[in-house]
C-alpha cells in the first residue's frame, strides 16, 4: 500500500434527488475524519462536463492521487470518470466507485438504513482505493495481415472487403478452385445473377487486387501465437509454409448430408438429393429424360433449416423454368421469416408450384418406374393423397465441414452441439470466437442465406480492421500480471485461460514461466483464482483490493 | 512429480491442539503443482485454522511462509527466525519436506498437513494419477513405456492374465488392462519381440530401503 | 453497530459485472427493494472469486456469502461460472470442516436484466441466514 495516499472523494447527489434521502454534508463530515482523505466534495451532476472540469481542478489543486466517486452505477460512467482523471494527471485505473444510487438509495426506501449502507459502500470504495494500482498503456507491434480460411463466397467477399480496408489477405482453399457452394448451386435467390456470373465477378475483383494472395489446394495445419502475432502453418501438397498474420477468419462453410434414417427411405434413380438436382439443373441440356412431374420434400424432421428451405424453393422455381411440367413441394412447415423468403414462396405459387403440408411423414415407394408418395393433406382436403411423380427431390441436412473437429482442437476454438463453430455470444458477438483475433463468418457457424453470409463477410473484415488498423496497437500493459519469481510453471493458468491468452515464455534464459499476452487477455481473472502459487495479480481486481472491500463488514463508519 | 493430498482438518487440529503459535510452511515445487501445499493452500488452511480457533474459543497465532522446496537444508534454514517464534511447525510439503524441517529444527515439533500419496502426472485438470512405484529396477524399456507394477492390478511382469477383457481389467473393470496397453504400444513401434522374451523373476529388493544413492563428485 | 434484538446478517455478494451487478442495478432502477444488509462486491467474472476470498469474508464476520454469475453457457469467459460453482461447493466443505454448517455460501446465476430475480435471491438468502443465525465465528466489538 502506497504510504503517500491522498484520496479525493467526490459525492454526487444526482441532480439533488439523493439529497432528499440523506444529508450529504453529514457524510462529508464523517469522511473528512480519515487521515488519508485529502478532499471531499459534493456535486449535483458529476456526469456533466462542467462538474467534471471542476473535479479535474480539485484533483490538481489538492494533489489528489486516488479518486473515489460515490454516485450512480459504474456501469454508466466509469469509463468517463477514468478519462476525466487521466486528463487531470492521475492514472485512469486509480479510480474506485461506490454505487450509492442504483444499489442503495433507489433500492432501500428506509432513509436511515440506506444512509448507513451508503456510508459502508463509500468506506468499501475508499478501502479499495488504498490498494489500487496504476496500469500503463503500451504499444504492441502487430502483424497487419489477415488469414482467411475458406474460398467460398463468404471467404472471397471477406478478402475483398479486407483489401478495401488496405489489409493484405492470404485466402486458403482446400479444393483446387475457389467458389465453394457457388460451384454447386444452379441458381441464387434473391439476386438475379447466376452463381457462375456472381463467382466470375468476384474472382475478377480478387485477381485485380495485389493484396489478396490465393492459395488453392491448401490446408491449415496449425496456428501458434496470439492475436496480432499468429503464425499459421499451411500445407499444399507436400510443401509446408508459414504465414504470419494478426487475425484469422474462418469461412469454411458447410457440407450437406442425406440421412436415410431421418427420411425413412433410400436414394435411387428417381429419388435424388437437392445437390444432385442442382447438378441436373446446371446441365439441363444433357438431361436425357425431362421429368414431367417433380416433387420436392422438405422439413421432414421439422427442424427448420433456412439453407434447406431455400434450396427447396429456389430449385422448385428452377425446375419449373428449366423443365416445366408439374412441380409439387411437400413440407411439414414453411418458415418464411428470412428476408425475401415470403416473396420466393409466392413466386413459386404464382408460377404454379403446388404446396402440400403434412403432419406425418409421407410414405415413399416406387411403382412402375415412378415414385409413389402417400401423404395426408392436412391443410386443404384432409384426405389421404397418392401422388405419382417421375422425380422426388429430398432435402439434405447441413453438417459441419469435415475438418472442423481437428481445427477446433488445434486452434482451441469451440464447437457447438452440432459441431459447427461456436460464436462467443450469439446476440452480442455473433462473429467472434472465444479467442481474440479469430472470427467466424458464414455457414461454418450459422444457418445463413447468401445476403446474410455477405453481411458477415463485411462484419468480420471490419472486426479484423478494428484490431489491425494501426501498425501498433495500444494495450493496457500487464493489466493482469504474472510474477515470474513466484510462477512454478505448473501450467494450470495456461490450461485454464478460456481465451488462450497465456503463453509459455523463457525468462533470462533460465526459467520457464507463464506469460500473459496483453492483447488477448480479457481481464476475467480466472487465472488469478486458479494459480496455486498466488503468482498472478489482476491489477484492477487484485486480492488486496477485493479483501479490502470487506474489511468493514459489520461496521458502519 | 510427487503427488499429495491435504489431510482432513480434524486430523490437523488434533496434531496442533494446545499450541498457541504455529508456522505454516508451504512448498513451491511438487505440492504447488498438484494444488495441495503451495502458497494458496497455505493461505486456505491458515484461514480454516483461524476460523476453527475462533469458533472453539482458542487463541492461535499463525505465521505463514512458502519456500522454493522443503527438501533442501539450505532452503529450509532460511525459516530459522520464524521457527524460533513458534511452538510448532505445520508443513504442507511431502514427507521428505516435513522430515527435513524436523531435522533442521529438532527443538520444534514438525507436523505433516499432507498425506504423500504417490509419484505421478496429471491426467486432466485437477486429476493426478500414479505412474511410477520407484522400484529401483526400471524395465520400461521392454514394456513400451507403460509400467505394469503400477498399472496392472496384479503387478504381472510377463504378459496379461487370463482375465483380460477387451482391454479392461478383470479385477477393476474401470481400469485399462496394462498389458493390453503395453501390447498396443509395442505393436505400434514394431517391438513385439520384447513381449516374446521370457524375463526371470525380478529382484524386488533392487533398492534396499531406506534407499541411498551416491553419485560421484561432479 | 451491535445487533440488538433482531439479527441482521452480514451478507457479502460477489456480483459478476457481466450479469449480476447489472441485475442489481436493474432492481434499483425498477424500484424493487431488498434488504440493506448486503454488501455487493463487483468482480469481472464469477470465476475471479477465489475460495480464499470467501473464507476471509467469514473471518471478517460474514454470516453468508453469495456468488452471483451468468447463467450456464452464457459466461463470456466460457468457464468462469462453472468454476465458481465448483469453488462454492469446495468452500462449503471447508467451512463444514471448521464447524460452520448450513451451506452459508451459495451460488446463483442470472441475466443482466433480471432485477426482480436479484431482489428475490437476496430476500430469500437473507431469510435463510437469519434462520441459521449468526456465523459461529462472528465476533462483534
Amino acid at each position: 500500500m502506497d504510504k503517500d495516499l491522498r484520496l479525493g472523494v467526490f459525492l454526487c447527489d444526482c441532480g439533488g434527488t439523493l439529497s432528499k434521502a440523506t444529508d450529504f454534508s453529514a457524510i462529508k463530515a464523517k469522511l473528512q475524519k480519515f487521515s488519508d482523505v485529502t478532499y471531499v466534495s459534493i456535486s449535483h451532476d458529476l456526469c456533466l462536463k462542467k462538474a467534471q472540469k471542476a473535479m479535474q481542478k480539485d484533483i490538481k489543486d489538492n494533489g489528489i492521487n486516488r479518486v473515489v466517486v460515490a454516485a450512480c452505477s459504474p456501469e454508466l460512467h466509469e469509463k468517463d470518470f477514468m478519462n476525466v482523471i487521466k486528463a487531470a494527471g492521475v492514472n485512469s485505473h486509480l479510480l474506485s466507485m461506490a454505487n450509492i444510487r442504483e444499489q442503495c438509495f433507489w433500492a432501500h426506501p428506509d432513509k436511515d438504513k440506506a444512509t448507513k449502507k451508503a456510508m459502508a459502500q463509500i468506506g468499501m470504495a475508499i478501502n479499495r482505493a488504498r490498494f489500487l494500482e496504476p496500469v500503463e498503456q503500451a504499444q504492441i507491434s502487430v502483424n497487419r495481415d489477415v488469414l482467411v480460411i475458406g474460398g467460398g463466397i463468404t471467404g472471397i467477399q471477406a478478402a475483398i472487403e479486407l483489401s478495401n480496408l488496405n489489409l493484405k489477405t492470404t485466402l486458403i482453399e482446400k479444393e483446387a478452385t475457389l467458389g465453394g457452394k457457388l460451384n454447386q448451386f444452379a441458381n441464387l435467390y434473391p439476386v438475379q445473377v447466376t452463381p457462375e456470373e456472381l463467382l466470375a465477378t468476384k474472382l475478377k475483383q480478387v485477381a485485380e487486387r495485389q493484396d489478396i494472395d490465393v492459395l488453392t489446394s491448401a490446408e491449415l495445419v496449425d496456428v501458434s501465437g496470439e492475436v496480432g502475432n499468429f503464425a499459421a502453418r499451411i500445407k499444399r501438397g507436400n510443401e509446408e509454409s508459414v504465414r504470419n498474420c494478426g487475425a484469422i477468419i474462418f469461412a469454411t462453410g458447410y457440407n450437406t448430408e442425406f440421412s436415410s434414417q431421418i427420411c425413412g427411405f433410400e436414394l435411387s434413380n428417381n429419388i435424388i438429393t437437392q445437390s444432385q438436382l442442382e447438378g441436373k439443373l446446371k446441365a439441363s441440356s444433357e438431361v436425357k429424360q425431362i421429368p414431367e412431374s417433380v416433387c420436392l420434400i422438405t422439413n421432414i424432421s421439422n427442424e427448420h433449416s433456412q439453407v434447406s428451405l431455400l434450396s427447396a424453393l429456389r430449385n422448385a422455381l428452377g425446375i419449373k423454368e428449366k423443365f416445366g411440367g408439374e412441380v409439387c413441394v411437400l413440407c411439414q412447415n414453411l418458415k418464411v421469416d428470412g428476408a425475401g423468403l415470403e416473396k420466393l414462396y409466392r413466386d413459386c405459387r404464382n408460377k404454379g408450384v403446388l404446396f402440400i403440408k403434412f403432419d406425418n411423414s409421407p410414405r415413399i415407394s416406387e411403382q412402375d418406374g415412378k415414385v409413389k408418395i402417400e401423404v395426408e393433406d392436412v391443410l386443404v382436403s384432409g384426405e389421404q393423397l397418392t401422388l405419382l411423380c417421375n422425380l422426388l427431390v429430398v432435402e439434405e441436412t447441413s453438417v459441419p465441414p469435415l475438418d472442423s473437429q481437428t481445427l477446433s482442437s488445434t486452434l482451441s476454438v469451440g464447437l457447438d452441439a452440432q459441431g459447427f463453430y461456436q460464436e462467443k455470444n450469439i446476440h452480442l458477438y455473433p462473429t467472434a470466437s472465444n479467442r481474440e483475433g479469430i472470427f467466424f463468418a458464414g455457414n461454418c457457424h450459422a444457418d445463413l442465406d447468401l445476403m446474410q453470409a455477405l453481411t458477415e463477410a463485411s462484419n468480420v473484415a471490419l472486426s479484423a480492421y478494428q484490431l489491425l488498423a494501426q501498425e501498433k496497437m495500444t494495450v493496457e500493459a500487464e493489466k493482469v500480471m504474472i510474477d515470474p519469481d513466484k510462477c512454478r510453471f505448473c501450467l494450470t493458468c495456461i490450461r485454464a485461460c478460456p481465451h488462450h491468452a497465456i503463453r509459455e515464455a523463457g525468462v533470462n534464459h533460465e526459467k520457464m514461466v507463464a506469460q500473459i499476452v496483453d492483447l488477448a487477455c480479457q481481464g476475467c481473472g480466472i487465472c488469478a483464482a486458479v494459480c496455486p502459487a498466488k503468482a498472478i495479480k489482476p491489477k484492477d481486481w487484485s486480492d488486496d483490493q477485493i479483501l479490502a472491500e470487506f474489511e468493514l463488514l459489520g461496521e458502519y463508519v | 512429480m510427487i503427488v499429495a493430498e491435504r489431510k482432513p482438518l480434524e486430523d490437523i487440529k488434533e496434531m496442533i491442539a494446545g499450541y498457541k503459535k504455529i508456522l505454516l510452511v508451504g512448498c513451491g515445487t511438487c505440492v504447488t503443482i498438484c494444488w495441495a501445499g503451495g502458497e494458496k493452500e497455505v493461505a486456505v488452511l491458515s484461514s480454516q485454522l483461524k476460523l476453527a480457533s475462533k469458533k472453539d474459543g482458542n487463541e492461535l497465532v499463525i505465521l505463514e511462509d512458502t519456500i522454493e522446496r522443503q527438501c533442501e537444508k539450505e532452503l529450509v534454514e532460511v525459516l530459522k527466525d520464524k521457527v524460533q517464534q513458534v511452538d510448532a511447525v505445520l508443513s504442507l510439503a511431502c514427507g521428505v519436506g516435513v522430515q527435513t524441517i524436523a531435522e533442521m529444527f529438532p527443538d520444534t515439533p514438525a507436523y505433516p498437513a499432507l498425506n504423500t500419496t504417490f509419484m505421478g502426472m496429471p491426467e486432466g485438470e485437477g486429476i493426478w494419477v500414479e505412474t511410477c512405484r520407484a522400484c529401483g529396477d526400471c524395465f520400461l524399456d521392454r514394456t513400451g513405456g507403460v509400467c505394469p507394477i503400477v498399472r496392472c492390478a496384479k503387478g504381472l511382469l510377463n504378459g496379461p492374465c487370463g482375465g483380460t477383457n477387451n482391454g479392461k481389467c478383470e479385477v477393476d473393470p474401470e481400469k485399462d488392462c496394462a498389458w493390453t496397453l503395453i501390447y498396443r504400444r509395442l505393436e505400434q513401434q514394431g517391438r513385439l519381440d520384447a513381449m516374446r522374451k521370457y524375463y526371470p523373476p525380478r529382484n524386488f529388493q533392487a533398492v534396499i530401503r531406506p534407499g541411498k544413492v551416491e553419485a560421484l563428485q561432479a | 453497530m451491535k445487533a440488538q434484538g433482531a439479527f441482521l446478517p452480514d451478507i457479502v455478494a460477489f456480483c459478476c459485472a457481466q450479469s449480476a451487478y447489472q441485475a442489481a442495478d436493474a432492481a434499483g432502477s425498477m424500484g424493487i427493494t431488498y434488504p440493506e444488509n448486503i454488501r455487493v462486491i463487483r468482480v469481472p467474472c464469477a470465476g475471479r472469486v477465489d475460495v480464499l476470498h470467501i473464507l476471509r469474508a467469514f473471518e471478517k464476520g460474514a454470516d453468508g456469502v453469495l456468488v452471483l454469475g451468468c447463467h450456464e453457457e452464457a459466461c463470456r469467459h466460457l468457464s468462469g461460472n462453472i468454476r465458481a460453482k465448483n469453488r462454492v461447493q469446495r468452500v462449503n466443505t471447508l467451512l463444514q470442516e471448521v464447524g460452520i454448517d448450513g451451506e452459508r455460501v451459495e451460488m446463483f446465476t442470472l441475466a443482466p436484466n433480471q432485477g426482480p430475480r436479484f431482489a428475490r435471491i437476496v430476500n430469500e438468502v437473507n431469510e435463510r441466514i437469519k434462520e441459521l443465525g449468526p456465523s459461529p465465528v462472528k465476533s462483534r466489538a
